[in-house]
């Protein structure tokens, strides 16, 4: 016991680690000899090699049970999340901040909606999705009736955005007191927002603090509705083409031009009311124009 | 107790050796220490009464004058030991929280919060995972600290309710009145009266004495009684008859003597303190551990330093890598372990105190696992310290006396008519008697006024006669001689029972040469036979083999003297002795000794099989000694010293090879001109050793030797005597009735029920326990890696994190605990008492094997399951395995609420932030299942666990129905998702990882199956830990 309770200096500790490392009396390498070593190695090469096989084979076997289609489950998207562009972030919640008279920064606004509407041009629209959708009710397909075993989409142009489209006036209204924002509801496979037919989802924006400063709010399409045509969505391998629909929503800012707004995708099977998730069913956002 | 003390003192600290300049504070301790032993040699005993008069300005008739006591009173402070300096309770709870796995978790705490502080400085307000975990290791420490205080702190109580608690009285003579006074006020050059039944209230230079004999057993382990009288008989204070010790107890007779010391300053205060200078030792679990944590340590910062180099080659920024690296190394820190270990600590000890030990300091349930040498004290631990008959011999055959303590031996046949004679005569010739109020108490346990020769003999007659006091009122005592040293012998004279029996009857005890030397004739089968030559020798070959055996013997004779001669009323002279006293006839002889414990044999021969080394170290004389340890098997038979060879082979002592000598006796006086290598060659020689005479600071010097041989040593004591080598042992073993405070407060362990076997209970549950311990670690030690891992993937390939810290807290501190505390009830693999004592080089806790297997094939596994788990709930969620690599920046970020999954689908960053915790709760169903299998596979290291049986462990099972509850309330109790991150998970990923876990069952199967049929293999070597 005694020896190893010695207290050892440093040197000894640096010696007995260097003996650890090569010990010349019995040929030792870090405790075994260079033979030993790489048997031990091999098994572990070997162990490592069978292990991993094990584990590519349970997700091959994984891949081949999935659903090129849809997945199997949906649990953390029963309800879809909405967006606003420009989405440009603040804090914490996003906020649009412009100022009218610097050029700069309503361009950045206008730039991003510019960049943001890029796959909804109408020319692009009108190659890929060539299929004349029945407004109004939903799109079911049950077959692949499209080219290339896919399904159809209908398509959503730039320029049902109406004054918002960034067609007329490509500064999307930031240059002055006008400014458009556009609402995206996230797209989610199989997703039906209403069970009553033939009523539309549509986009309901709130005015939460300065109600005074907002005057008007405008949406486009008329009445913020998403046309049921555009759901269910199939998925990215059945509808390669698909294009969320989207609301416009323009603001005529007065007084201090300054408010919080909230947009809600309404609907009975859209829920908003996730305390955990901000963003699930509505948007909220600050506006802010400033000279 | 030897003559210098010094001598012994100057040997121990040359082997001591080594002192760096860090320990001065020490060797100025150790300088005090010495200093306190060369006081020793004092000279009280030797000077005159006149001299000593002077010198404590006393009187030998008078005692001191009251003011000039109470002055010496308030110079040398009251007579009492000073407690030995408590150790304070804060101090005690801090050595709680400084272990080495403590110092690993405070470390790892450390480097939490400077992750924290620097994370918190970039700016990022809403990482507080690390704040947590510092908080987390905190609490787990201080927690377990508390914990691990109050089970030392029950076992402290339970010991301090033994402290004898009545202030001791003491006579003492001052301004020429006797007063009684409390102990404590006596001072330096007091008068006092010690009579029979005292303790000896300080050490007393006698000065006069009437038949006073004191028991020095608790000081030099003699467990005859020593005659105290006013000659000086030695130069040594300890061997001279005109001292006597403070807490020793007078047995018999009245004297008065001056006191010369008190308080810590006597004999017995010095050797007290003695004991608190010696150091105290690690011990071998705390060794073990701290080797441990080493391993722990390096791996972590291994780990951490490639990961690091890693992450800056793959380009992150110096201080995110500087931020993965702590946390690796904070991952690597095994929660849940010490929690672990000092449960299972404490369940041993809880174990132990059931059987009669109690354990002061938790560490020390190991300790005796470990032990290889026990050296044992004779008196009071070995034996019962109360004389007793051993052996009769009455018509020329000896006959072996019941000397088990509760009287289940066998008796010896009492038919014979010479028997009844000799009864006769231990019956009468016998001043002791019980005292009364005392007829519930078993013979053996009751207390009796007298010397312990008188004391056995009463007691002895008093079981194979029966009520021996009634019997003497029988034979009425006409006149009596006691025993005194020139005589050698004590002699009454009784009336007869038979009233019409007019003759006196005079019986005789005595030295048994003595006694013969009286005798004309013997009695053989009731006959009496003129005593010739053949008798004679007889005699003498008798009186040889019961003093060979270590025994006392003492002759007994009678004769009926001449009614004629001496008529009813004769007046008896016991100073003339005017009466017959040769031409006696002799009864018998009789031999006593302080007999072994029952349970002691039996206990030392487990030691033995256990591959322990049982030594003897006592005060007591060689022969005895020696006798005792042949009776109890510490010396086997037909071991020979090498005394015994030179006398069978009738060829010098020295012509002798050492080596052919199994045991061997060695004296305290030989062991003082022996050096320190001398005394290593004789422990590392002989198997069986006996060492008599020794002093304490001997005892110490044993045991440093034994220790320096390698050895964990375990010394068993109860006398003062034995204090400091109790302290010096790896683990001190004190006696719970018969032990001193002093013993008890140097000693680890205690056996409330003074049984030696209770130590092998302790050798037992302490292998146990080791091995249970090795078990729990690995088992702790294997969900290390699968907890890493993620975080090792989600660094260097980016995924998103499949396993959180607050997740990772649960696994270690809240499902995982139960099942690795259970393994601590798993019972033996195999017979543990037949196994040597682990080599603490060799052996160690957690080996290479151990942590390499733990951490590189099972945790493996569970890596794997863990990943399989968690791409099944991506992908079946929407996101592909290789999508998933490089997702992370996206996945993390908290701007963007459109990501795109496999199939197009877009995500919210909650949606994501549930679905990695869906994630975390899949990794950590998938530890668990793996775990089970572990929990499993640990139960043994060798056998097959369907040699062990699965359902044995009852609470190991329990353990594992626990672990499973907790997971599912903590996956699907509502509210969880938003406090501890757990998601009601869908049932089939519960079975993901099932096949990995018969995976890890089958494995480690085959590798014990590997283990057991090839011993000594590569395969043994790598793979058995």
């Amino acid at each position: 016991m005694a020896t190893l309770k010695e207290k050892r200096t440093c040197g000894q500790r640096c010696e007995d680690f260097g003996r650890f490392v090569w010990n010349s009396d019995n040929g030792t390498f870090m405790g075994r000899t260079p033979e030993k070593w790489v048997y031990i190695s091999l098994y572990y090469v070997a162990f490592y090699v069978v292990m991993t096989a094990l584990f590519s084979l349970a997700i091959w076997v994984l891949m081949y049970t999935l659903d090129p289609y849809a997945p199997d489950y949906q649990d953390r998207l029963k309800s879809p999340g909405v967006m606003v562009w420009p989405d440009t972030y603040g804090e914490e919640i996003v906020e649009i901040n412009y100022n009218t008279s610097d050029k700069a920064s309503w361009m950045k606004m206008s730039n991003i909606l510019h960049k943001f509407l890029k796959p909804y041009n109408d020319t692009l629209q009108q190659e890929c999705n060539t299929y004349n959708c029945t407004k109004g009710k939903y799109f079911i397909q049950k077959t692949f009736s499209a080219p290339h075993h896919t399904k159809w989409a209908c398509p959503f142009t730039q320029s049902m955005l109406g004054p918002c489209s960034g067609l007329e006036d490509p500064t999307f209204g930031y240059n002055c007191t006008m400014p458009c924002v556009v609402i995206k509801m996230n797209r989610v496979i199989d997703f039906l927002p209403s069970n009553i037919t033939g009523v539309a989802p549509y986009v309901n924006c709130t005015v939460l603090e300065g109600c005074d400063n907002v005057e008007k709010i405008e949406y486009f399409p008329a009445n913020g509705n998403m046309d049921l045509s555009y759901f269910p969505y199939y998925g990215k391998l059945a509808q390669p083409t698909y294009v969320n629909p989207l609301v416009a929503v323009r603001f005529n800012l007065v007084g201090k031009k300054y408010a919080k707004i909230q947009c809600r995708v309404v609907s009975d099977k859209i829920s908003y009311q996730n305390f955990h998730d901000p963003y699930e069913g509505k948007v909220i956002f600050y506006l802010k124009a400033m000279k | 107790m030897n003559i210098s003390l010094r001598q012994d003192t100057y040997d121990m600290f040359e082997m001591d050796g080594d002192m760096d300049k860090k320990k001065k504070k020490k060797m100025k301790k150790k300088e005090k220490l010495e200093g306190m032993k060369k006081e020793m040699d004092i000279d009280d005993h030797e000077i005159t009464i006149e001299e000593l008069e002077m010198r404590y300005t006393t009187s030998v008739t008078k005692g001191l004058t009251t003011t000039f006591a109470t002055q010496v009173l308030e110079r040398d402070g009251p007579n009492e030991l000073k407690p030995p300096k408590g150790t304070p309770e804060y101090v005690k709870f801090a050595r709680q929280l400084a272990g080495g796995l403590q110092c690993l978790m405070w470390v790892a705490a450390v480097i939490c919060f400077i992750a924290f502080g620097i994370e918190l400085g970039r700016g990022n307000l809403t990482c507080f995972d690390d704040l947590y975990l510092a908080i987390t290791l905190i609490a787990v420490v201080v927690v377990t600290g508390c914990f691990g205080y109050y089970q030392e702190f029950k076992s402290t109580n339970i010991i301090a309710s033994f402290k004898n608690l009545v202030p001791q009285q003491a006579v003492v003579i001052r301004d020429g009145q006797k007063n009684q006074i409390n102990a404590n006020q006596l001072v330096v050059g007091d008068l006092v009266e010690i009579k029979g039944g005292d303790r000896v209230p300080a050490d007393i230079r006698v000065i006069t004495s009437q038949g006073c004999k004191v028991d020095n057993s608790s000081l030099t382990g003699e467990s005859e009684p020593q005659t105290r009288s006013p000659e000086y008989t030695h130069e040594s204070p300890l061997e001279t008859r005109n001292i006597a010790f403070f807490s020793t107890t007078c047995l018999e007779g009245v004297a008065t003597g001056i006191i010369i010391n008190t308080g810590d300053r006597t004999i017995i205060g010095r050797i007290a303190s003695l004991a608190s200078g010696v150091g105290n030792e690690k011990t071998p679990i705390a060794i073990e551990i701290e080797h441990f944590v080493d391993i722990i340590a390096g791996l972590a910062i291994f780990f951490g330093f490639t990961f690091f180099v890693v992450a800056m080659f793959i380009g992150y920024a110096f201080l995110e890598a500087m931020i993965f690296f702590m946390a690796i190394v904070v991952a690597y820190v095994p929660e849940g372990l010490l929690a672990t270990v000092t449960v299972c600590l404490s369940l041993t000890a809880k174990r132990l105190a059931r059987k009669n030990c109690v354990v002061k300091n938790l560490e020390a349930v190991e300790t005796l696992g470990s032990t290889s040498v026990i050296c044992s004290d004779k008196t009071g631990t070995l034996t019962q310290n109360r004389m007793t008959v051993a052996h009769l011999w009455f018509d020329n055959q000896i006959h072996a006396a019941d000397t088990t303590e509760d009287q289940s031996g066998q008796s010896f046949d009492q038919s014979s008519e010479t028997w009844r004679s000799l009864a006769r005569v231990a019956s009468l010739c016998n001043r002791a008697t019980f005292k009364p109020d005392q007829e519930g108490i078993p013979i053996p346990k009751r207390i009796v006024v007298g010397d312990a020769s008188e004391t056995a003999l009463l007691k002895f007659t008093e079981l194979t006669v029966g009520n021996i006091m009634d019997y003497r009122n029988r034979f009425k005592k006409v006149v009596e001689v006691p025993f005194n040293s020139t005589n050698k012998f004590q002699l009454s004279v009784h009336e007869l029972e038979d009233p019409l029996d007019l003759r006196y009857l005079l019986v005789m005890k005595g030295a048994p040469e003595r006694i013969l030397e009286r005798c004309s004739t013997i009695l053989i089968k009731g006959q009496e036979l003129p005593l010739d030559e053949q008798w004679k020798e007889a005699f003498q070959t008798a009186y040889m083999d019961l003093g060979g055996l270590g025994e006392r013997v003492l002759g007994f004779c009678h004769i009926y003297l001449n009614e004629k001669e001496f008529p009813r009323g004769y007046l008896f002279d016991p100073d003339e002795m005017n009466f017959t006293t040769s031409g006696l006839c002799f009864a018998g002889l009789i031999s006593m000794i302080d007999p072994p414990r029952a349970t002691v044999p039996d206990a030392v021969m487990k030691c033995r099989t256990a591959g322990i080394r049982v030594v003897m170290v006592t005060g007591d004389h060689p022969i005895t000694a020696r006798a005792i340890a042949a009776n109890v098997g510490i010396i086997s038979e037909g071991s020979e010293t090498v005394e015994d060879i030179a006398q069978r082979k009738r060829i010098p002592v020295e012509q002798v090879n050492k080596k052919d000598a199994r045991a061997c006796v060695i004296s305290g006086g030989q062991l003082k001109e022996m050096t320190a290598d001398e005394l290593d060659d004789a422990l590392r020689n002989h198997p069986e050793m006996v060492f008599a005479r020794t002093s304490p600071q001997q005892k110490l010097i044993i045991v440093e030797s034994c220790q320096r041989l390698g050895s964990i040593v375990a010394v068993t004591g109860d006398g003062v005597n034995d204090s400091p080598a109790l302290k010096k042992a790896d683990i001190g073993v004190a006696m719970g009735i018969a032990g001193s405070d002093a013993a008890k407060n140097a000693a680890d362990m205690i056996l409330l029920d003074d049984n030696f076997a209770s130590i092998v209970t302790g050798v037992e549950q302490g292998r146990l326990i080791f091995d249970n311990l090795k078990k729990s670690i690995a088992y702790t030690l294997t969900k290390n890696i699968p907890e890493l891992t993620p975080y090792l993937i989600y660094i260097t390939v980016s995924v998103p994190l499949p396993l959180g810290c607050i997740t990772i807290l649960f696994i270690e501190l809240a499902t995982d605990i139960f099942p690795s505390v259970s393994l601590a009830y798993e019972k033996a693999e195999s017979d543990i008492m037949h196994l040597k004592p682990r080599n603490p080089r060799r052996d160690r806790l957690v080996n290479e094997a151990l942590a390499v297997y733990s951490y590189f094939q099972i945790g493996a596994i569970q890596s794997f399951a863990g990943f399989t788990d968690y791409f099944t709930t991506m992908a079946q969620e929407g996101w592909f395995p290789l999508l998933c690599v490089g997702l992370r920046s996206q996945w993390e970020d908290v701007h963007l609420q459109d990501l795109k999954d496999s199939y197009g689908q877009e995500w919210t960053f909650s949606q994501r932030l549930y679905q990695e915790y869906t994630c975390y709760t899949v990794f950590f169903v998938s530890i668990e299942i793996c775990q089970i299998s572990d929990v499993l596979i640990r139960k043994t290291r060798r056998l097959s666990v369907f040699q062990q049986g699965f359902f044995r462990n009852r609470v190991l099972v329990t353990a594992i129905i626990f672990q499973l509850c907790l997971g599912n309330l903590l996956c699907y109790c509502p509210g969880m998702p938003n406090i501890f991150n757990f998601m009601p998970i869908r049932v089939q990923w519960w079975f993901v990882p099932v096949p990995y876990g018969i995976l890890i069952f089958v494995y480690d199967e085959i590798r014990k199956l590997g283990v057991r049929r090839y011993p000594g293999s590569w395969w043994d070597q790598e793979l058995y830990y």
